[in-house]
């Protein structure tokens, strides 16, 4: 008797548990993704005027493919932090916002060079669903203007654009691999410098007269119909407030120097050492670790860097034949070397004068020489390396010089 | 309060006996008498026990046997029994007697002749499917063992299919079952011992163990066991593996059912113990632990290779069963982040149009997974086939259609009940079966958390059930001396050990040992 | 058939420790480490774990004197009745204060990391309830769940440190020693009471098989846990750098949110069941040995029907601190300290005095 109404009294508990519970349940569909969050100056002091871009689910898939939906929507509002800013949303939203999907966090220019703009930034790491590897993008203009302009050609959604396009600039290192949680990483370390997204829709019709390699985004004029979205090298970040911008070239460099960050199909050109109407185009693949070498004394110390190479040649407008000329070949390598390292060094020294900080995660490597923390800190990365000497060799190897190796002799094909 | 309101209730449904209860006493006393001297006598004893001639196919036959000069009589019971045996055996010799000393036995040419002295014992032997024969002045009965009951011959198996094993099955016969154990092994130490197990219908069981090799304990504990059963009727196997089970309401199986006469003797090698019984196509091996039901027969025959890609498959699809439907549960309702982005959208763009909940959804699916299924075992033959269509096409297309669940839920749903066949065991496909249900609610109440801990219970649970003392995770948890085939089987030849935690007299698998 | 021993076999009983210790490199403990010794906090374990060594070899010593006798007996042998009755109950008002504060971690965790809205009081219950069951079980059930699932556990915990690993950058353990050399030694040998798990285990060991299988799977144990929460710290500090990782409150939790594994960029879920596994398995140990020692304290012959009051106890307790996050943390980080010297000197008095005494001498009486 006892035991059976032990047994109804639990079954009781269940069903209303079964009723009552379920919390933290969130249907799939009872629910706004946002894809990315967006951060401008408010007018108000203190606050922030934040954008969502949220995914339509239902547009572009098959089941209900003939919906009138558009992909997605967007909204801009002015907010204190981050987490209220979605009860706000669902003033006009009629579903419960969410970060689950949020891939990308998007803050723009003037609102990044702001001094509070890293008390914001914080709030991504309180709320549980933001994640830590969301890229972070910084734009020219305002991010609402940069989200509402962004109309993909080809993509169904915004989502997907993202993805790939940051994917695929990543991978050709036209912008550096950077996620909050590097940011967060290396802002709260205080001793390098942290880089960020650098995109625009704000094209620049004039003709910069740069080389593609010199130019940020917005800068390269491309004509016909597309998507005046352009994602072109990065911004820089001190202490967590945003202090330059680094071009295509500088972007590179700062990769190349930083073994921590990726690239893996890198193609560039440079002047041709034996014409000087041309440039030549080459493949540069990084395959070992820079060699890093520090002296720390007290108070200053050097840096020695050499970075290994492999450059492959696609090009050769001059008709050098590269394949069967050794000695032209010593000769390109030894103006790669020179040109590499002059840029290097003047970008380093850049940094050393110019930001007072650099974004080559030295700082990590420096640790080795340090026995305790506050030895370390004591040093003070931050401050001191402006006054180090820093020396970059570039070691090159050529690899292949394209599929085939040779190309006509100019002076036959005229004939 | 409640007590007085329970009696109330149980004092008003009280159900009015109709019928008052016969005692019986009278017939237990004539069958506790000893056979007459009288023919006469014993005749109409008979008669009155067989309610001759209201029994119809109980034959009673007088005879003269010329020699001695005596009347005879024959009794049997002539649907269970060939006939033509008494007819030869017995009747044309009984008549065609010319000595005058010979004994009655020699004149019987019948295979098996045994005598009673006790009506109970006669009658006993008749039920079986023998003859008696009385003769006039004597006070012991001549049983003639004719027996021949109708059944079915022997057959492929139909649960248990294997595609290289043998494709003998048990039928209802269970001398038939015994000689398909016996022919595989051929050993005297191999011993069929019969009990009766059932007070009123005589049930016999056959307890089959190989000697040698069987714990006396556990031999022991099993017929204690069985001796303690006090039934009046256990018609076969299926019943007696839920009197003797130690756990009734248990959600796992403890006995092995199994209608293969070569897993039954691979068994007994093992120093299993097997129970046979006639009207059952079936053999009990017991004890029984979880792996004896996730294995099957064809994993023993199929190379090691391919056995284990089996078996894989096979734990694969025990999972997906156990827990595919309740995943989707809780990943859609509670843990949305970890589904990839653009998939997390296509199940979003798929529920939009969807009233019901994800829970209820898939509950729906399930159950109506189960009824298709529960509906085509018992859907007469030439129908089957169209439940099924009805049920998967129709039920299934019509149902996303309208817009009543979304197709990602069929193919979870279609998922998890295909899987479900992978587990061949009857037993523990209906404990599978039903734990997926457990969890589905699990996952529907606190996500992952929830299927966590159901699980862990779970767990718990099967590590605490024993089967006739044998811990049901054995040989994996706790460990034994075996021959470690668990999830995945060793090669053939370094199968070395019979199961430890069987403690078998003789724990190695030698050459020539057995 | 003598199956039914009521022992746990070497395996099984190498699987709890390892649940019961390494289990600890999952919570709050790694967080409270880096505090002090920020980059070199992963030296803790090691350094902790080598001192241990010293109070577990005369604890093994001790109990192997007295095989087939609890350490709750053995406490009040040496030191005489009423002084081990007084120290069996301290021992046991200690697990059960490190039981509520981890109850009351494990369910924070819970709640923040994974079921934000789920009040608390409901994840704490079904915590409890599912341990409290399997502690209910019995030590040879618990065993055989440990041994079962311990690999899966272990290969989960693999892949995410190897995840974290290979997103890391292994220049953030520089400068290798951290606030200072004497630092790092002095904090950790304040936390050597990380391992006092072992002393606890002093109560279960008359169940495991044999006195030699106690002693070898102790020391198994030990030093796989040595090696397992300095690996999992170490993964922590190359995924954060020390000055994120001191801001976090649940490192491996953040860590399994953070990795991602090709096209499934978020697989804390993957994780998250083994780690509920294993804590759900930890806290039936506990359970079990607090019954078992308040048992013996106070004559309950039945200490199984113990747990389930002990479960709501621990529900009632753990319920009371406020934003447990920090006040559990804040109370754990100084019961750690607190703990060191009991754990260290309790073994070596025991041993001492049983040497003044001349060995065991109850032997005989006990057999």
């Amino acid at each position: 008797m006892k035991k059976r109404r032990c047994k109804l009294l639990s079954i009781i508990l269940l069903l209303l548990v079964l009723l009552s519970g379920c919390w933290d349940q969130k249907q799939v569909d009872k629910r706004a993704y946002v894809y990315a969050v967006g951060m401008d100056m408010a007018d108000e002091e203190n606050k922030f005027n934040i954008t969502y871009l949220i995914v339509n689910p239902e547009y572009g898939s098959q089941v209900s493919s003939n919906t009138n939906e558009s992909p997605q929507e967007l909204i801009t509002f002015e907010t204190n932090d981050l987490m209220t800013s979605k009860n706000i949303a669902n003033v006009v939203i009629a579903k419960e916002i969410t970060y689950d999907l949020l891939r990308v966090v998007i803050v723009s220019e003037k609102l990044a060079k702001d001094k509070r703009f890293i008390r914001w930034m914080y709030d991504a790491t309180k709320d549980r669903e933001i994640r830590r590897d969301s890229y972070f993008i910084v734009t020219k203009e305002n991010v609402s203007t940069f989200l509402k302009v962004n109309k993909p050609k080809l993509e169904t959604r915004l989502d997907q654009y993202f993805e790939l396009i940051l994917k695929r600039g990543i991978d050709n290192g036209m912008i550096p691999d950077m996620d909050l949680h590097r940011f967060f990483n290396i802002t709260e370390a205080d001793a390098d410098l942290a880089l960020g997204i650098y995109g625009t829709t704000q094209g620049n019709n004039e003709d910069t007269g740069k080389v593609e390699d010199q130019l940020l985004a917005g800068e390269l004029k491309i004509k016909g119909e597309t998507n005046a979205t352009q994602f072109l090298g990065s911004a820089l970040f001190k202490e967590g407030q945003m202090i330059g911008k680094l071009n295509a070239e500088e972007t590179r460099i700062t990769i190349l120097l930083n073994d921590t960050l990726e690239m893996s199909d890198v193609l560039t050109t440079y002047p041709d050492p034996f014409d000087k109407d041309f440039r030549i185009a080459a493949r540069l693949i990084k395959k070992q670790k820079n060699k890093v070498n520090m002296k720390i004394k007290n108070g200053s110390g050097e840096i020695n860097v050499t970075i290994p190479l492999i450059i492959e040649i696609l090009s050769d407008h001059s008709m050098v034949n590269y394949g069967r000329n050794a000695e032209k070949r010593k000769e390109l390598k030894k103006k790669i070397e020179d040109n590499l390292s002059a840029k290097i060094n003047d970008f380093v020294k850049k940094t050393q004068e110019e930001y007072k900080g650099e974004p080559f995660g030295w700082s990590l490597l420096s640790r080795r020489h340090f026995k305790t923390l506050s030895e370390y800190e004591k040093f003070d990365w931050m401050k001191t390396y402006p006054t180090m000497k820093v020396n970059v060799k570039v070691d090159v190897r050529f690899g292949e010089f394209g599929k085939q190796g040779e190309v006509p002799n100019l002076k036959r094909v005229r004939d | 309060m409640l007590k007085n309101l329970v009696s109330f209730i149980s004092d008003k449904f009280k159900i009015k006996n109709d019928y008052p209860e016969q005692l019986s006493t009278d017939d237990i006393k004539l069958k506790e008498q000893n056979i007459d001297t009288s023919l006469k006598k014993n005749i109409e004893t008979f008669e009155r026990i067989y309610f001759i001639p209201d029994n119809t196919d109980v034959k009673i036959r007088h005879l003269f046997i010329p020699g001695i000069n005596k009347k005879a009589a024959i009794i049997y019971i002539s649907s269970i029994m060939d006939t033509k045996i008494i007819e030869e055996t017995v009747i044309r010799p009984l008549q065609n007697n010319q000595h005058t000393t010979i004994e009655i036995t020699n004149i019987i040419s019948a295979e098996s002749v045994s005598t009673a002295e006790k009506i109970k014992d006669a009658l006993k032997e008749i039920n079986k499917g023998s003859c008696a024969l009385f003769i006039d002045g004597e006070d012991q009965v001549y049983l003639i063992g004719a027996a021949n009951f109708q059944g079915r011959s022997i057959e492929k198996p139909e649960n248990e299919v294997s595609l290289l094993g043998p494709k003998e099955a048990f039928n209802e016969k269970a001398m038939t079952n015994i000689s398909l154990i016996r022919k595989k092994i051929k050993n005297e130490n191999l011993i069929i011992e019969a009990t009766t197990i059932s007070k009123r219908s005589k049930d016999e069981l056959y307890i089959v163990y190989v000697k040698d090799l069987v714990n006396e304990e556990l031999l022991k504990n099993i017929k204690d066991r069985l001796n303690t059963i006090d039934m009046d009727i256990i018609q076969n196997l299926s019943i007696l593996e839920q009197i003797i089970e130690e756990r009734p309401k248990s959600i796992f199986p403890t006995i092995l059912n199994t209608e293969r006469p070569d897993r039954a003797a691979y068994f007994l090698e093992d120093g299993f113990i097997v129970l046979i019984m006639e009207n059952s196509p079936s053999a009990l091996i017991l004890p029984a632990t979880f792996w004896s039901f996730f294995h099957s027969a064809d994993d023993r025959y199929q190379r090691f290779l391919y056995a284990n890609f089996t078996r894989v498959i096979r734990g694969s699809a025990l999972f997906i069963t156990i827990f595919i439907s309740a995943i989707y549960v809780s990943v859609t309702n509670y843990h949305a982040e970890m589904v990839p982005s653009d998939l997390l959208l296509a199940i979003s763009a798929t529920r939009e149009k969807v009233p019901f909940p994800t829970f209820i959804e898939v509950l729906m699916m399930e159950s109506a997974f189960e009824l298709i299924r529960e509906a085509g075992l018992r859907v007469p033959n030439p129908i089957g086939p169209t439940i099924g269509i009805v049920g998967a096409l129709i039920l299934g297309q019509a149902a996303v259609q309208a817009n009543i669940v979304s197709p990602i839920v069929v193919i979870v749903v279609a998922l998890s009940g295909l899987s479900s066949f992978a587990i061949g065991d009857i037993s523990m496909n209906f404990a599978i079966r039903i734990i997926r249900f457990g969890m589905i609610i699990a996952g529907g109440v606190l996500g992952i958390y929830g299927m966590a801990a159901i699980f862990t219970i779970g767990l718990f649970y099967v590590v605490s059930i024993k089967s006739f003392g044998v811990p049901y995770l054995a040989p994996m948890t706790p460990k034994y001396i075996s021959s470690n085939d668990t999830i995945f089987r060793k090669l053939t030849k370094n199968e070395r050990f019979r199961p430890g935690y069987l403690k078998p007299k003789d724990v190695t698998k030698k050459a020539g040992d057995s | 058939m003598e199956q039914h021993t009521g022992k746990i076999g070497i395996r099984e009983y190498i699987a709890m420790v390892i649940l019961m210790i390494g289990t600890k490199l999952a919570d709050d403990l790694p967080s409270i480490l880096f505090q002090k010794l920020e980059n070199a906090a992963w030296f803790t374990p090691i350094i902790a774990g080598f001192i241990s060594i010293i109070p577990i070899f005369f604890l093994i010593k001790v109990l192997s004197q007295y095989p087939k006798t609890n350490l709750m007996e053995i406490l009040q042998i040496i030191l005489g009745k009423p002084i081990g009755y007084l120290f069996v109950f301290m021992l046991w008002i200690m697990g059960l204060a490190a039981n509520t504060f981890d109850t009351a971690i494990y369910t924070d965790i819970i709640g923040t990391m994974y079921f934000t809205e789920t009040p608390t009081i409901f994840i704490y219950i079904v915590l409890m309830a599912v341990s409290a069951y399997g502690a209910k079980k019995g030590l040879e059930q618990i065993g055989s769940v440990a041994a079962s699932v311990i690999t899966y556990i272990k290969v989960s915990l693999f892949i995410a440190l190897i995840l974290a690993f290979s997103n890391g950058n292994i220049n953030y353990i520089f400068p290798i020693f951290g606030p200072g050399k004497w630092e790092v030694v002095k904090e950790s040998s304040l936390k050597v009471s990380l391992y006092i798990d072992f002393i606890y285990l002093g109560v279960i060991a008359s169940y495991v098989s044999s006195t030699k299988a106690f002693t070898k799977g102790t020391w198994i144990s030990l030093i796989i846990v040595i090696i397992e929460i300095p690996i999992a710290m170490l993964a922590y500090l190359c995924l954060f750098d020390y000055e994120s990782v001191k801001l976090l409150n649940y490192p491996f939790h953040e860590t399994i949110r953070y990795i991602s594994l090709g096209f499934l960029t978020n697989i804390e879920t993957f994780f998250f069941p083994f780690w509920l596994l294993a804590s759900f398995v930890r806290f039936s140990i506990y359970l079990y040995i607090s019954a078992v020692m308040f048992g013996w304290l106070f004559k309950i012959k039945n200490f199984e029907y113990l747990i389930p009051p002990f479960a709501t106890l621990l529900v009632i307790l753990g319920m009371i601190p406020e934003t447990p996050t920090f006040t559990v943390a804040d109370m754990k980080a100084k019961a750690l300290s607190f703990a060191t010297p009991t754990f260290f000197f309790l073994p070596l008095i025991l041993w001492s005095i049983m040497k003044i005494r001349g060995g065991n001498k109850n032997e005989k009486k006990e057999m």
